[in-house]
């Protein structure tokens, strides 16, 4: 939908294809010019991880001169845990946390989008309210509550949520695209005997495949990038995950160690940039539609 | 008589089989909302009342914790003063960007794919704490941009030691990451049928013209979209202030986003009764915010139905 | 063989009432089909018959037991879908088994049965298939065959060939027919299309709005309808409907001025009686005088020349249109003005309830030798 080939859609009528050319050059330059801007950070960041602290100081290169691999070892053992434990930590956590918005939305999203009862409207005005909470309102009595059942640092504060169905991004996404599903295909499952749960089981989920690993991969990678949630819930380092991880380093290094955190960080960002580079038609796709069915 | 109270019966058991099969799905959603949503937005009004620093049991002070907060906490009043400047500027300058690269890209060049690619690709990344790093070092006073400034003969401040352009920094770190709203701007732009621009080139209608009357007005229902998302998330922001000062807000509470001096509030001082108010007073402010835009909305967005 | 009965079946949607107490009878084997314009209510009397809409009120009864709280797939029904709504996902085989592996029949059991309807749809090379790889009349095939496999004591037909092109459609119609006369079991059929009623049934119910007009078999719908509606909705093209005015009456018949013409049919009417209307069939207006009943001269607007017959659209004096439906090639011009006539058998007269006051039955055969346009 969003990748159809490009029509030009702006005032193509009573243009001379010369006039046309030189736009789009000017665009092209224009355009390239914002992409080495939007980029450079990040390559330089990747080229400067195989460089000492002395020598990014004025080199602007984003072609590293050596790949010397020392600044990830260091800093890979830098702290009392070693990277891949927080990698780890952070795995579980992720994967977790995508099973259970897949699993708990997407039954939810079901209940709203094709099952008819009294008060679902209500309750589905609710949830949209929900989409625009800020996690603060909730954060300190949600801190006490896993405090006392003795859950701070454990996965649980981050993970159980996401079993009760409590993203209500997802729930909306997986709505819109169970609207687009024909009702004949209920009712021909009601015809053939099948009660909601196999409906959903049966009918419903596999033709469900798009939305459910767009949900997965975004629910993946904003798991992986959460720090404000670990850093409330996960006191102990042992129990950190990547991102706070990469904090204790910056604080850990009092001097700059600039090269050693750039290193760490490439290594922190790695996983969402693979998962960008494979399925970045499916994010900007869920993103696309999300704005546009309102 | 006794045969259709008995058919009736049966109707009524049917009457309620709906509702048994809705809720007994919607019952994982329930609980999660009453356990993690309602309940602690409750607790959290109830704490905004209280004396509360997890040592000891809570301690009802009525309406103290906001009374002091509105009138006589200098560190509310700068951390709203932050939070609002850093939505005012970086809101309207993302939102412009990704307009602008919207429209160019929506001219049908080749390469389209791979240039959404790149602009997308930092607003992926953007939140994160790895980002957040490369910022600082970017703005430190050994950093590539200051370094940069230099070459160009501009001896720059200190950026993120230096209170009036701190804030700046995020705001440009905003900015950066306009890749999201831009995809958004790119659906809503490809929507608008190719027809209505030829038909107003035909009316002798100029470019700009077309823009006002053709692509802007059909363009509301998005524009609104990302104005409502854009804003609460920069309400919400967190992350890139606290790496970037260290989890201080500094330099002299020019960083100190909202929910910055909240996390501290409750974390750092375990003044969990303040913290509280704090979010109680944050989720006023979007729920307020969200319902103007809404009702403004009626009067500006332009749904085609 | 299954008999099914409605009685005083209504239904509402929060506040409105759509279907307004409906009864009819449905014998054991018959072919009935529900047709109507739009919203008249035919799909939602079907598919509270499937179950798949609550019944607000009165009785639905199979075989005389009442099955209103009965889940539908415990009805002993099956139904084909308007747009076939086979599983994308499944194969054909698969589409056809589900319903039986629901109720967790056999396999062996599966296998025969889907073998079956198979054979009888002549769908057994697709069985492997999925739906996206299948025609149109395939998949409808296959629709019908999921139906089959449940061996249900009725069939409900959802206009099931409306997504069908036009030459696909009548191969299909003939199926359908071919499969009630092998199958003999009851079939409950909708549709918006009166040429598909007319060549299916046994027995059609015309609905509107919520409310049956007529039930009849198809030549008795065509030949007597009880009012306007169903005269003006069963026929292609459109009966006639002529505005008419009675200027004379007397006790076996009354005169008409119809756009300046004067007729003279055995009706019963008050003199004066306003909004009375006279149905013509196009296919039975004739041109000249071979028709008994002159109605006078018809001003073509247009012709449609379909080789083995042809449509004549025009206007009469005082504006009215009229359509005549003409045998073989005519040499007929826009601009011409041509005398018409009919069989006063033929005519209908509707009152101005637009309930039928005269049918053909009702007039003896007397009184066609006596007019030719003048007063008794």
């Amino acid at each position: 939908m969003t990748d159809s080939p490009a029509v030009a859609s702006d005032d193509m009528a009573g243009e001379s294809p010369k006039n046309r050319r030189v736009v789009n050059l000017v665009l092209h330059i224009l355009l390239i010019a914002v992409s080495i801007v939007m980029l450079y950070p990040l390559l330089w960041m990747l080229a400067s991880s195989f460089r000492t602290n002395g020598e990014i100081l004025n080199n602007l290169s984003v072609i590293p001169e050596s790949l010397s691999p020392r600044n990830y070892i260091a800093g890979w053992n830098a702290l009392r845990y070693s990277f891949g434990t927080f990698a780890w930590n952070s795995l579980v956590i992720a994967v977790l946390t995508v099973v259970g918005n897949v699993m708990s939305c997407s039954i939810t999203a079901f209940a709203f989008a094709r099952l008819n009862f009294r008060g679902r409207n209500f309750w589905f005005a609710i949830m949209l309210g929900t989409l625009m909470m800020p996690q603060h309102a909730v954060l300190i009595p949600q801190y006490v509550m896993f405090l006392k059942m003795g859950w701070v640092d454990t996965y649980l504060p981050l993970v159980v949520p996401k079993f009760l169905a409590v993203d209500a991004f997802f729930i909306f996404l997986m709505v819109q695209f169970f609207r687009q599903i024909p009702r004949e295909l209920d009712e021909a499952a009601v015809m053939d005997g099948c009660g909601p749960w196999r409906i959903y089981f049966k009918i419903i989920l596999p033709l469900s495949v798009p939305v459910l690993a767009t949900a997965a991969i975004f629910s993946f990678i904003w798991s992986w990038s959460d720090f404000f949630g670990p850093l409330v819930f996960l006191n102990d380092v042992k129990s950190y995950t990547v991102q706070l991880g990469l904090r204790s380093f910056v604080d850990a290094t009092s001097v700059s160690d600039w090269v050693g955190l750039f290193a760490m960080s490439n290594l922190a960002l790695l996983p969402v940039f693979f998962i960008f580079l494979f399925f970045q038609r499916m994010l900007i796709e869920g993103i696309a539609t999300t704005g546009m069915k309102r | 008589m006794a045969e259709s109270a008995i058919s009736n019966g049966l109707e009524q058991s049917r009457r309620w089989s709906n509702e048994i099969s809705g809720y007994s799905l919607l019952l994982i959603w329930l609980v999660g909302f009453f356990v993690f949503t309602l309940g602690p937005t409750l607790a959290s009004v109830y704490l905004s009342f209280t004396d509360y620093d997890l040592a000891r049991p809570p301690l009802w002070v009525g309406a103290e914790n906001y009374v002091r907060i509105l009138t006589d906490d200098p560190k509310f009043r700068d951390a709203m003063h932050v939070t609002l400047i850093y939505v005012l500027f970086s809101v309207p300058l993302k939102l412009l960007m990704a307009l602008a690269v919207a429209m160019a890209l929506n001219k049908g060049l080749a390469g389209l794919p791979l240039y959404r690619a790149i602009f997308y690709l930092p607003s992926l990344l953007g939140g994160s704490v790895a980002i957040a790093i490369l910022w600082r070092q970017f703005f430190s006073t050994d950093g590539l941009v200051t370094y940069l400034m230099r070459f160009v003969g501009y001896d720059g401040p200190g950026w993120i030691t230096t209170p009036d352009h701190a804030l700046d920094t995020l705001i440009v770190l905003s900015v950066w990451q306009f890749g999201s709203p831009m995809i958004v701007f790119l659906a809503g732009l490809r929507q608008i049928p190719r027809d209505m621009y030829e038909a107003a080139s035909i009316d002798g209608a100029s470019k700009i013209r077309q823009f006002f009357k053709i692509t802007l007005p059909l363009l509301t229902p998005v524009i609104f979209f990302n104005v409502v998302i854009q804003t609460i998330d920069a309400l919400k922001a967190f992350t890139p202030a606290f790496i970037v000062s260290h989890g201080t807000g500094g330099p002299v509470d020019s960083t100190l986003f909202y929910t910055l001096y909240l996390y501290q509030e409750a974390f750092s001082f375990l003044r969990m009764g303040n913290a509280s108010a704090l979010a109680v007073i944050l989720l006023v402010i979007i729920a307020v915010f969200t319902a103007i835009a809404f009702a403004s909305s009626k009067l500006w967005v332009h749904y085609d139905d | 063989m299954t008999k099914l009965v409605l009685d005083k079946v209504s239904k509402r949607f929060d506040a409105i009432e759509v279907i307004h107490g409906v009864s009819l009878d449905i014998d054991p084997g018959e072919f009935v089909v529900f047709v109507g314009p739009s919203g008249c209510g035919k799909s939602t009397l079907l598919r509270m018959i499937a179950g798949l809409e609550t019944v607000t009120a009165g009785s639905v009864l199979i075989d005389d037991e009442r099955i209103n709280n009965v889940p539908p797939a415990r009805r002993g029904i099956a139904m084909v879908f308007q747009s076939y709504a086979l599983y994308p996902h499944m194969s054909v085989y698969e589409n056809l088994a589900f319903g039986l592996r629901t109720l967790g029949a056999p396999k062996s059991e599966i296998k025969t049965k889907v073998a079956t309807a198979a054979k009888v749809l002549q769908i057994e090379p697709l069985l492997q298939r999925k739906p996206r790889q299948l025609s149109g009349g395939q998949r409808q095939r296959v629709a019908i065959g999921r139906a089959i496999v449940r061996d249900p004591r009725i069939f409900l037909f959802d206009e099931p060939l409306s997504n069908l092109d036009a030459e696909l459609r009548v191969q299909m119609r003939v199926e359908i027919a071919a499969l009630h006369k092998e199958l003999g079991t009851t079939m409950i059929y909708v549709t918006h299309d009166q040429v598909e009623a007319m060549t299916l049934a046994d027995r059609i119910v015309v609905l509107r709005l919520g409310v049956v007009e007529q039930i009849g078999s198809p030549l008795e719908l065509y030949n007597h309808p009880i009012n306007k509606f169903v005269a003006g909705f069963i026929g292609s093209p459109k009966m006639n409907l002529l505005n008419i005015k009675v200027t004379g009456t007397n006790s076996d018949a009354a005169n008409f001025d119809l756009a300046g013409t004067e007729l003279s049919l055995p009706v019963a009417l008050a003199l004066g009686a306003p909004g009375i209307t006279l149905g013509l069939r196009p296919e039975h207006v004739v041109t000249g005088n071979k028709g008994a009943l002159s109605l006078g001269c018809v001003r073509v607007t247009h012709i449609e020349q379909l080789g083995g017959n042809a449509f004549v659209y025009g206007r009469l004096f005082d504006g009215q249109s009229m359509t005549l439906s003409l045998e073989g090639q005519q040499n007929i011009s826009s601009g011409q003005e041509i005398p018409i006539s009919i069989d006063p058998a033929r005519c209908h007269v509707f009152n101005a309830e637009g309930l039928t006051v005269a049918r053909q039955e009702t007039w003896p055969l007397e009184h066609l030798s006596v007019n030719k346009g003048g007063s008794k």
